[in-house]
């Protein structure tokens, strides 16, 4: 116990850095965002004792709901936040290295929170780790994003001490395996989707591929939100070298986003082009259905198209602008990986039929355990957030 | 321009209101003329009678024996069924096999004078389901869970 | 109204020659015409029956297991009295709010404004290639290789509930009271494992719809009824690729 405290406490850079200056400040966001936790954690803690059947939205017809939506948000990223750290640490553009380090530390941060969520979503969470050994299935996707994603966050872990550690060596030989294994595992949670015959609205190449250019996208996103936001909650200066990182990010994020737009205009053109079944009904609920909300204004406006012409209008130099669009951008990828998850898999299954006191599409709410438990999630990964910019001195760089 | 759009949306509420009170005369014509021309003494009870036994749900509707195919009522009864309700249930020989070897509604429904009993099953037979819904239109307050 | 009475009454029409005629006429042509054109038109003239199916009965001796267990649903003779459902609840204890097997409505429009209902029965296919055994992280379900039913292991459910959104059938739900997905095992664990030779449901049936068997023994009923000539055997959703071992027929 001790050497482990011990450890810990030898990676806490003691001097140097950031300093929270407004320790009460400080201290009142700590105690809320941990609170918030607490009761997400409760929530979540009674869901699985009660029974999802009897607290949460998902059923039968609906097996996944706002939390796995949240988790996917949470990994892809996590996921995003390693690409975008990467480019700055493994493929030694110096432009993004200011940024890298936020980058591991958010991206475990994310993944931690990820799968705290997902915890509360599987029913039985406590046979994981010796039923994913001994009954291990290689033919299934989900085993292969688990596996793979444990991995990477020893990867991302061990990575981050080597930073702390000014071993950029064996830093950039983990930055480059996490890389790897988060691409595979995150590709898989896809072919989670995407690998499934019955669901038309998954099934295909698409996901995995959409996956991974999302993931880029939304790890720019990402650290544009959490870095902008560092500095400001702090009342830190952005010197000059991180204000050019963060451009340059605002840059990559606004052609991630294009690039998005070009995927989703394709899908949905090919989701309604000749009416495929099964696929068609769910791209109008998402185009001209009760989903039309979430992805007019949530997906589209919000994630993709709003923050691409603020950053497009500003060419990338305002960070107050470039800030708004990170945060716009978040909320849009939320809403982008609710509808994914959700519209997936409202088409009935036996649509077409001409069956009788049957649901033309069914449909799913969340329960106010689900939403507090979502919560708690979105809580702990702001809690981590700012305990690592205490901790880690504003993650400054200082082997550079 | 203020003006024309008043003109034109007092017209299209004017069509609109027309438009309803129209359907409305229209089903309670209607209603008033089913009530009117079902005689229950004439034709039987309304009500549809739903057994439960052999096998529950099956239904018969007097309307589509008496007033639809001119049945007169001693063409059943009490020849082939007793009038009481229930009568036909308590039967022991009130089974398919007996319908099929011509007893009961067999007696018609041959495959010649009517649809043979071995044939076309959910015309009567309507299921849980048909009589969970025949009862939820009759008395709304008494919900049943439909499954999907 | 009534095609199968329609067949059987006499022709009073010269011009239409009995189907059965006109069949065996074309069976004539078509068995010359393969003889010219070689094997591949006598096999269709020899499977003629399978043709009908639509490929979605598998190939004379080509079922992997032994028993194959199998059911076909006889599907015009279902009349929803639910005995099935209530029988399946009462021997596997499934709670109120899920069920392994039930009962579906379809209507079909016919002339005259008039419509029939058709009750569809629908319980887990036991697929060929189950999508649900190969997204199970844990191999918590599977496929017993030797008599091809669709397995649960509850203690081995981590409640990912992937299977739920594999199975093209919703025939998955998950069980509190077990803290495991639940799903028909053609009553392997209540009844088959314990010596009877069919399922609660077909056992229940009043009208003789399920028949359980064998497809592996050409002398079982469900062999012999998929096998029935110049009927129609269906299974529900083919385009999945699953393989489903639940046939449909009017036969």
């Amino acid at each position: 116990m001790n050497v482990t405290i011990n450890t810990v406490l030898s990676i806490l850079p003691k001097s140097g850095g950031l300093t929270v200056e407004r320790e009460k400040f400080f201290n009142i966001s700590i105690a809320v965002l941990a609170a918030l936790s607490l009761v997400g954690i409760f929530s979540g803690v009674y869901a699985l004792w009660a029974g999802h059947e009897h607290t949460f939205g998902v059923s039968r017809e609906i097996p996944w709901g706002i939390l796995i939506a949240a988790y996917v948000f949470f990994v892809v990223t996590s996921t995003g936040l390693c690409i975008v750290s990467s480019i700055g640490h493994v493929f030694g553009f110096e432009n993004f290295a200011p940024i890298a380090k936020r980058a591991v530390f958010l991206s475990i941060v994310t993944i931690i929170s990820g799968f705290l969520v997902i915890a509360f979503e599987i029913e039985n969470t406590w046979r994981m780790p010796i039923a994913n050994v001994i009954g291990f299935n290689l033919t299934s996707n989900i085993w292969w994003m688990g596996t793979l994603y444990g991995l990477y966050l020893v990867f991302m872990v061990i990575e981050f001490v080597m930073l702390q550690l000014d071993n950029h060596k064996l830093a950039t030989a983990c930055g480059l395996a996490g890389l790897l294994t988060g691409v595979v595992a995150h590709s898989n949670l896809g072919a989670v989707f995407g690998l499934l015959n019955g669901r038309e609205f998954w099934h295909g190449p698409y996901m995995p591929i959409y996956f991974i250019v999302s993931a880029a996208m939304s790890g720019c996103v990402a650290i544009l939100f959490f870095t902008y936001l560092a500095y400001r909650f702090n009342g830190w200066a952005i010197d000059d070298k991180l204000k050019t990182s963060l451009q340059s990010v605002g840059k990559l994020a606004a052609l991630m986003m294009a690039v998005v737009l070009f995927f989703t205009t394709w899908k949905m053109i090919a989701g309604v082009t000749g009416n495929p079944p099964g696929k068609y009904e769910a791209m109008a609920y998402l185009l001209h259905g009760p989903y039309t909300v979430n992805f007019w204004i949530g997906e589209i406006t919000l994630g993709l198209v709003l923050p691409f012409f603020l950053i497009l209008c500003v060419r990338a130099e305002s960070l107050r602008v470039i800030f708004i669009a990170s945060v716009a951008g978040m909320i849009g990828i939320f809403f982008m990986r609710y509808d994914l998850v959700v519209v997936g898999q409202l088409v009935p299954h036996f649509a077409d039929m001409g069956l009788v006191d049957y649901p033309e599409m069914f449909s799913y709410t969340p329960s106010c355990l689900e939403a507090l438990t979502t919560m708690g999630g979105f809580a702990f990964c702001g809690l981590l957030f700012l305990l690592g910019e205490k901790y880690f001195r504003g993650h400054v760089s200082s082997g550079h | 321009m203020k003006a024309m759009n008043i003109i034109f949306f007092s017209m299209l509420a004017l069509l609109l209101a027309g438009g309803i009170a129209a359907q409305a005369e229209e089903a309670g014509q209607a209603a008033v003329a089913a009530q009117e021309a079902y005689d229950e003494d004439a034709y039987g009870p309304e009500a549809p009678i739903i057994w439960e036994k052999p096998v529950k749900a099956v239904v018969f509707n007097h309307k589509t024996h008496t007033k639809d195919k001119k049945l007169e009522c001693d063409a059943c009864h009490d020849s082939l069924f007793e009038q009481d309700t229930g009568a036909a249930e308590q039967k022991a020989d009130f089974t398919m096999n007996t319908i099929y070897d011509g007893g009961y509604c067999g007696a018609c429904h041959d495959g010649e004078t009517a649809f043979a009993s071995d044939t076309r099953c959910t015309a009567c037979h309507i299921g849980a389901r048909g009589e969970n819904r025949l009862r939820q239109a009759e008395n709304p307050a008494e919900t049943a869970p439909a499954h999907h | 109204m009534d095609i199968k009475k329609l067949e059987r009454s006499p022709s009073e029409d010269l011009s239409a020659i009995s189907s059965r005629e006109r069949r065996e006429f074309l069976r004539l042509g078509l068995a010359i015409t393969g003889l010219y054109l070689g094997g591949s038109v006598l096999s269709l003239v020899s499977v003629k029956d399978a043709a009908a199916f639509g490929g979605v009965v598998p190939k004379i001796g080509e079922y992997p297991y032994n028993p194959h267990y199998t059911m076909v649903i006889r599907e015009e003779l279902c009349i929803d009295c639910e005995r099935c459902k209530e029988a399946c609840v009462k021997t596997n204890q499934v709670p109120s709010y899920g069920y392994r097997t039930t009962i579906l409505e379809r209507r079909r429009q016919l002339t005259e404004g008039k419509s029939e209902t058709i009750f569809m029965p629908v319980l887990c296919n036991h697929c060929n290639r189950p999508p649900c055994v190969r997204v199970c992280p844990t191999t918590a379900t599977w496929k017993d290789e030797k008599t091809g039913i669709v397995m649960m292991k509850p203690s081995r459910c981590i409640g990912c509930k992937t299977c739920m959104t594999a199975c093209p059938y919703n025939a998955r739900y998950f069980q509190e009271e077990k803290r495991a997905v639940d799903k028909c095992d053609f009553c392997w664990e209540t009844r088959l494992s314990k010596g009877e030779t069919t399922t609660a449901c077909a056992a229940a049936c009043p009208a003789d719809v399920r028949v359980f068997g064998n497809l592996a023994d050409q002398k079982s009923r469900v062999y012999q009824l998929i096998h029935t000539p110049e009927t129609i055997v269906w299974t529900l959703r083919p385009e999945t690729g699953a393989l489903p071992n639940v046939f449909y027929t009017n036969a």
